[in-house]
């Protein structure tokens, strides 16, 4: 007989002792009163919203998903899965304009890419800021990433035949912000792959991960082009057997752990295959591989361990990949939050909350005086140079720059 | 000098006293303990349809279902009305339901045979090898908010309450009950109080209180034990569709969900200390995992006990096939003693019935002419049928403790304090209870431990089993009373009587829970 | 990811080991579940019979400051205990009545400090006592929130107004010559704490909270910023899923996030902690460890694991992993010749090394100095 040999619950939530130590590490309830906190917001709110959905409190949009709750749990409660899954059941109200904007980052991105010198001149300009500001909500602090007037899809499909040539192969997840915004990131990984022998191919056709649509309560889009990512991810690892490369944490973690856990999408026979650029480089060279870096490079590097590689748990890679680098002086920052959390700090709203949660990290970087600052999430990136002035880069664009 | 004493602090004491006072009589209640501490407190609380006793019991059937019709007018914030299903499984044999179904429609309780597709799609958690379900209107009753607002009731209408008062002797003048000795069990204080008429409404105690006046109830003591899983498994009451036997009902209540019971005949000398030995609590997930399959992986929040006050009827070693009817007894006429009566038997559910049956004794003893009125006047606090209704009425945007707090107390939640960090302060957090809350309690509900405190606010009955809160709300307690030093032994108590509960079940995630609250008391705190 | 040592558990056990061995030359990861039981750490190490210099080394260079006297410490509720070593925070005293006269201060609306049974305990030995309360309107802010009136929420905020407390303290004493705060202070740093006590000009004794504690979360915070700045691998959010065993010694281990990705190492130390931090895990039919499926000490009969009386030893907490002299945990009756079992997952299988705390270090540094002289 098997009774109570184990017990499980949706989400861990009833392996929840209250020691409530996920508070300790929450960002947003340091800064934002009107959050419950996680311990309130995901196992505790469970068991009301279980007895009665009118138990469900709104205030829950201040999660911003960063899932530091998650890794400080000592119980294995998945507290933020919990919380934006309540949101997703529960949450009925229409999003904004705004948020929808902020959601589509590929549909703005496919927009407003042929015309980037004429958009990029206008959202950096202050009468368009004040102006989303006032209209949208959005931060006038706020400047929206550039839009470059090449995708990176256009430059990889022209370099296709090249790539192709690579005894070794792999398919790269560029995410909207190689694509749209910065190009050269993807340029990069290429470069160092190709250094390892590795070609890179685009896949079929990927659409956005939908990390934004889910935490802007658009669940239904999101699931949607998430079945469609599945879709083009089993072509390339279950048809083509290869590997399929991320330079984004938030990208990687929302396709191996939020399908399965926020959409209910299977992705288990390829959810091993994804994995992040760091990891796969990494592995390459204990497996014997070289790279070839300059001789007289040298540069104070600070890592940050963005939250959601941090729930990765592959800040390890790139920390291991960075400090291979000759020449490099190697910090590692404390684990923060940088306070950005994707669109979250876009939002007016969050803007003042978003700057107090990522002073300590800011205040760390500034202490330390770094070249340059290593991370690898877009969003974290732009907060940290937004905030520091401090440049930041990916760990990949940096082993790229060093390679000789 | 009053018009008539009520001994028991239990739902039928508790009845009884309301409906003494709303003929206009002049009451005393006396308890020995705290409120609903017998069998009101340790039952499912399941609002019965009367569906479980239509075919064996047709009397307690049609009782049943008159009285779950009026508890829903005058009770609604006690109450749950979930529905529920009377599931067969493969193992069951599918021509009972026909007998079962025609049973109820003759008991008056309505009873549809739905496809068990439909069930499944009702109920998530029923057994998905259901060949058979039947819908009736069972529900869920919070039997110590029951039992409070009865007795609330009952004070504002001028009834004294003495709790934690034990009656050590009655005072007779010949061959008639005069009045009661007491002693308060806190204080050590002793009474004397005086009545015409004197109820015996101690349920199982009722023996013992019944032999101190020198008259004999055959009682039957029958120990039913249950389990408390961590959360609501199932949002409607899920029964099997048989003849009833052992740990064949779950119920949702409140936060969590229960199964029971068992049955078995314990010596008087027991009662006061039933324990849930490891077969009992092994029968109960054997069988509770065949009404919901998830029960056999869902963590247990503790195990329980309590003892029905049956009344002898033959030798069945069981108990099951006793009625569970209600026996008023007037000792004058059965025993020739004047001015004593018994009311005993019945359930949770008839407790009105029984408290009409025995005011009318009263009454007609006193002379009184006055109608019962309690189908009709609500309870205080139920006055509105939703909570949700009741606190968007109080506040424009109800936090998360405003709601819980208008689900405990219903319309009563409005003399809550809060504002401020004094007043809202979460002191539970598994079960969202303020300070205002307990202030509330301790102000207005005669609570003078962490335990009753507990049967009036729900805290400590979470996840964490006091863990947490015990220390916050002791804090609050013995600002109230004064007194650190009884506040101290009370937080230990309130401690053991938790671990009585846990230990039965411990393992898995109860243990690991039982291990820090162990660590936090002893070795961080310093209990 | 090869390492020569690899310490599942990242607690006061793990880190200990790991400072001792990555301080010793050795490149070492620590893997860890979440956070630990340092987050509910009383500020006394139990059963220290001598005061251990190598521990008090190995701390001070983390920024920890400890202290060695045999004595009594005050308890949240008032009591008092035997302790010895103990952290800066805690005050060790002779005897219990440590001041003729002491002001004991909680904080407005703050319901986890039992200042009332701090004073009747305190009164208990002769000394007289006053409560006061201040109310801070720093605190308002998260009073809107009902259940973050807690201790670091708070300490957040007192360590930014360190010099107004100051000033509000000592505006409350008269002739006391002793004062009993909170341990709301110094989450980030316990400089906040000699800064209490430089300027309040009588004894300060800090008295715990409920959980989590504010030392305790400083403490882990330290050790790990230490551990990496010797190099150590702190990988904070995974999972050992299981061991890869090659006659009787582990290859491998295999992870949540690093799928199959296998880290190997020489030796593994396992400090995954009781029954609460699932190195120990229990149904009705038994205790298990889970991980390497180690020999666990435990009664059959389930009965037998509880002692009805909460305020009496436990049974449960007596089991274990069961060990060889040198800390080898044992499978199937033999020693695994490269893992050693260290902390709450001894339970009380090796009572000579104490329990909780000095357990936990103690263990930590027999098991490191094991894996040293093997080197």
């Amino acid at each position: 007989m098997n009774l109570q040999e184990f017990t499980q619950s949706k989400y861990n939530f009833e392996e929840c002792m209250k020691c409530t130590v996920c508070t300790a590490y929450c960002p947003v309830l340091q800064v934002n009163p009107l959050y419950p906190g996680p311990k309130q917001a995901g196992p505790d709110g469970e068991r009301l919203r279980l007895k009665d959905p009118f138990f469900f409190n709104y205030a829950l949009k201040y999660c911003m998903n960063c899932k530091r709750c998650e890794v400080a749990c000592p119980s294995g409660v998945k507290v933020a899965d919990l919380i934006q899954a309540a949101r997703i059941k529960h949450d009925h109200s229409k999003p904004k304009l705004r948020d929808r904007m902020l959601a589509s980052t590929d549909t703005m991105g496919s927009l407003a890419r042929p015309l980037a010198p004429v958009v990029n001149a206008t959202i950096g300009l202050g009468v368009t800021k004040s102006l989303l500001d006032a209209t949208l909500k959005i931060d006038k602090h706020r400047t929206f990433p550039k839009y470059s007037g090449r995708s990176f899809e256009g430059w990889l499909k022209r370099h296709a035949k090249a790539q192709a040539a690579f005894p070794e192969q792999v398919a790269y997840f560029h995410g909207c912000y190689v694509n749209y915004n910065y190009p050269q990131l993807g340029k990069d990984l290429v470069k160092v792959l190709n250094a390892l022998g590795v070609g890179v191919q685009l896949l079929e056709k990927e659409k956005c991960c939908s990390i934004a649509l889910i935490t802007n309560g658009m669940s239904g889009k999101a699931t949607k082009q998430a079945t469609h990512n599945v879709g083009v991810l089993r072509k390339a690892i279950i048809d083509k057997g290869l590997k399929v490369l991320t330079t984004s944490s938030t990208c990687s973690l929302t396709l191996r752990d939020e399908y399965p856990g926020l959409l209910g999408i299977d992705n288990s026979d390829i959810r091993g295959a994804i994995q992040i650029a760091v990891r796969y480089i990494y592995e390459k060279l204990e497996g014997g591989a070289k790279l070839e870096f300059k001789p007289d490079y040298h540069k104070k590097i600070a890592y940050h361990v963005p939250c959601h590689m941090e729930r990765l748990g592959w800040g390890v890679f790139s920390e291991k990949l960075l400090r291979s680098i000759p020449g490099v002086e190697f910090t590692l920052l404390d684990s923060n939050c940088c306070g950005i959390a994707g669109t979250y700090g876009f939002k007016k709203e969050n803007y003042e909350a978003s700057q107090k949660i990522g002073e300590p990290l800011f205040n760390q970087i500034r202490e330390v005086n770094p070249d340059v600052v290593a991370c690898d999430c877009e969003t974290c990136k732009w907060q940290i140079e937004m905030s520091t002035g401090y440049k930041v880069m990916n760990p990949i664009s940096i082993l790229a720059e060093a390679l000789a | 000098m009053f018009d008539v004493i009520i001994i028991g602090g239990g739902i039928t004491g508790a009845g009884t006293q309301r409906d003494c006072a709303m003929r206009g009589l002049k009451t005393l209640l006396i308890e020995r303990s705290d409120i609903a501490t017998g069998a009101t407190g340790r039952n499912h609380g399941l609002l019965h349809s009367g569906a479980r006793y239509a075919v064996g019991d047709a009397e307690s059937a049609e009782e049943c279902i008159r009285e779950n019709m009026i508890l829903r007018k005058i009770a609604a914030h006690c109450i749950d009305e979930t529905d529920g299903l009377f599931i067969t499984l493969p193992e069951d044999d599918l021509a009972y339901q026909k007998t079962f179904v025609e049973s109820c429609r003759k008991a008056g309780i309505s009873a549809e045979i739905i496809d068990p597709e439909l069930a499944k799609r009702l109920e998530p958690s029923v057994n998905p090898e259901l060949i058979g379900a039947v819908r009736v209107p069972d529900g869920s009753v919070d039997p110590f908010r029951l039992c409070a607002a009865n007795m609330l009731d009952a004070k504002m209408r001028g009834g004294q309450v003495r709790l934690h008062t034990e009656v050590t002797g009655f005072i007779k003048e010949g061959d008639t009950v005069v009045g009661v000795r007491t002693r308060n069990l806190q204080t050590g204080e002793t009474a004397e109080y005086f009545a015409p008429v004197i109820v015996n409404a101690g349920g199982i105690w009722g023996h013992g209180i019944a032999e101190l006046a020198g008259v004999n109830v055959g009682m039957f003591p029958a120990k039913g034990a249950l389990l408390v899983f961590a959360h609501r498994v199932n949002n409607m009451v899920i029964n099997r569709c048989r003849k009833p036997s052992n740990a064949d009902i779950l119920v949702p209540g409140d936060t969590v969900c229960i199964i029971g019971t068992t049955s078995d005949r314990i010596p008087f000398e027991d009662c006061d200390n039933v324990a849930v030995t490891p077969e009992e609590v092994n029968l109960l997930i054997t069988e509770g995992s065949k009404l919901a399959p998830s029960l056999s992986s869902t963590r247990i929040l503790r195990a329980y006990a309590g003892v029905r006050p049956l009344v002898s009827a033959d030798n069945d070693p069981s108990g099951r096939n006793i009625s569970r009817g209600i026996v008023c007894l007037d000792h004058e006429v059965r025993d020739g003693l004047k001015g004593f009566v018994t009311i005993t038997g019945g359930k949770l559910m008839t407790y009105r019935l029984m408290a009409e049956m025995a005011t009318d004794m009263v009454c007609k003893k006193l002379g009184v002419n006055e109608v019962c009125k309690t189908a009709e006047v609500p309870l205080p606090g139920s006055e509105e049928k939703s909570y949700e209704d009741v606190a968007k009425k109080i506040w424009e945007n109800p936090t998360t403790a405003q709601k819980a707090a208008a689900s405990r107390h219903g319309t009563a939640v409005a003399a809550m304090p809060t504002g401020g960090r004094r007043n809202d302060a979460l002191i539970c957090e598994c079960e969202e209870v303020s300070a205002g809350e307990i202030k509330k309690a301790i102000e207005h509900m005669d609570v003078s431990s962490l335990t009753d405190l507990r049967r009036r606010t729900r805290i400590g009955m979470g996840t964490c089993q006091g863990e947490f809160c015990a220390c916050r709300a002791a804090g609050l307690l013995a600002k109230a009373h004064g007194c650190i030093e009884r506040e101290r032994k009370d937080l230990s108590d309130f401690l053991q009587e938790r671990w009585k509960g846990n230990y039965p079940i411990g393992w898995g995630d109860t243990l690991r829970e039982a291990e820090y609250t162990q660590w936090v008391y002893k070795h961080v705190l310093g209990i | 990811m090869r390492f020569d040592c690899v310490i599942i558990g990242g607690g006061l056990a793990g880190l200990t080991a790991g400072l001792k061995l990555q301080s010793k030359g050795l490149d070492t990861a620590i893997v860890s579940t979440g956070q630990n039981a340092l987050h509910f750490f009383s500020g006394s190490f139990a059963s220290m019979q001598e005061a251990p210099a190598e521990i008090i080394e190995l701390f001070s260079a983390a920024g920890i400051k400890l202290h060695y006297e045999k004595g009594v410490r005050l308890m949240p509720l008032g009591t008092f205990r035997d302790a010895e070593l103990s952290l800066e925070d805690i005050e060790l005293f002779k005897a219990p009545k440590f001041a003729k006269k002491a002001l004991v201060v909680n904080l407005s609306g703050f319901h986890d400090f039992f200042a009332s049974f701090l004073a009747e305990g305190l009164e208990k030995q002769g000394i007289s006592c006053q409560i006061r309360s201040i109310n801070f309107p720093e605190l308002e802010a998260l009073a809107k929130s009902p259940s973050e009136m807690r201790s670091v929420q708070i300490a957040r905020i007192m360590d930014r107004i360190t010099d107004k407390v100051i000033r509000e303290v000592r505006m409350l004493l008269s002739d006391e010559d002793a004062v009993v705060l909170p341990q709301v202070f110094g989450l980030q740093d316990s400089a906040v704490i000699e800064q209490l006590r430089k300027g309040i000009p009588v004894r300060v004794v800090f008295a715990g909270t409920l959980p989590p504690s504010v030392p305790g979360i400083r403490t882990q915070m330290l050790l790990k910023r230490r551990y990496e700045a010797l190099g150590g691998t702190f990988m904070a959010s995974d999972e050992v899923l299981k061991a890869h065993l090659y006659e009787g010694r582990v290859h491998s281990i295999a992870t949540r996030n690093l799928d199959n990705h296998f880290i190997e190492a020489d030796n593994f130390i396992l400090a995954t902690g009781g029954y609460f931090s699932k190195g120990l895990r229990s149904n009705p039919f038994g205790i298990s460890e889970p991980i390497f499926g180690l020999d666990v000490r435990f009664d059959e009969n389930r009965s037998a694991w509880y002692n009805p009386s909460f305020a009496a030893d436990q049974p449960y907490m007596k089991y274990g992993v069961v060990t060889d002299a040198s800390l080898h945990a044992l499978r199937e009756g033999k020693a695994l010749e490269n893992v050693f079992a260290i902390g709450s997952i001894l339970g009380g299988t090796r009572p000579e090394l104490g329990t909780g705390a000095g357990l936990a270090i103690r263990s930590a540094l027999e098991a490191s100095n094991q894996i040293l002289n093997i080197k």
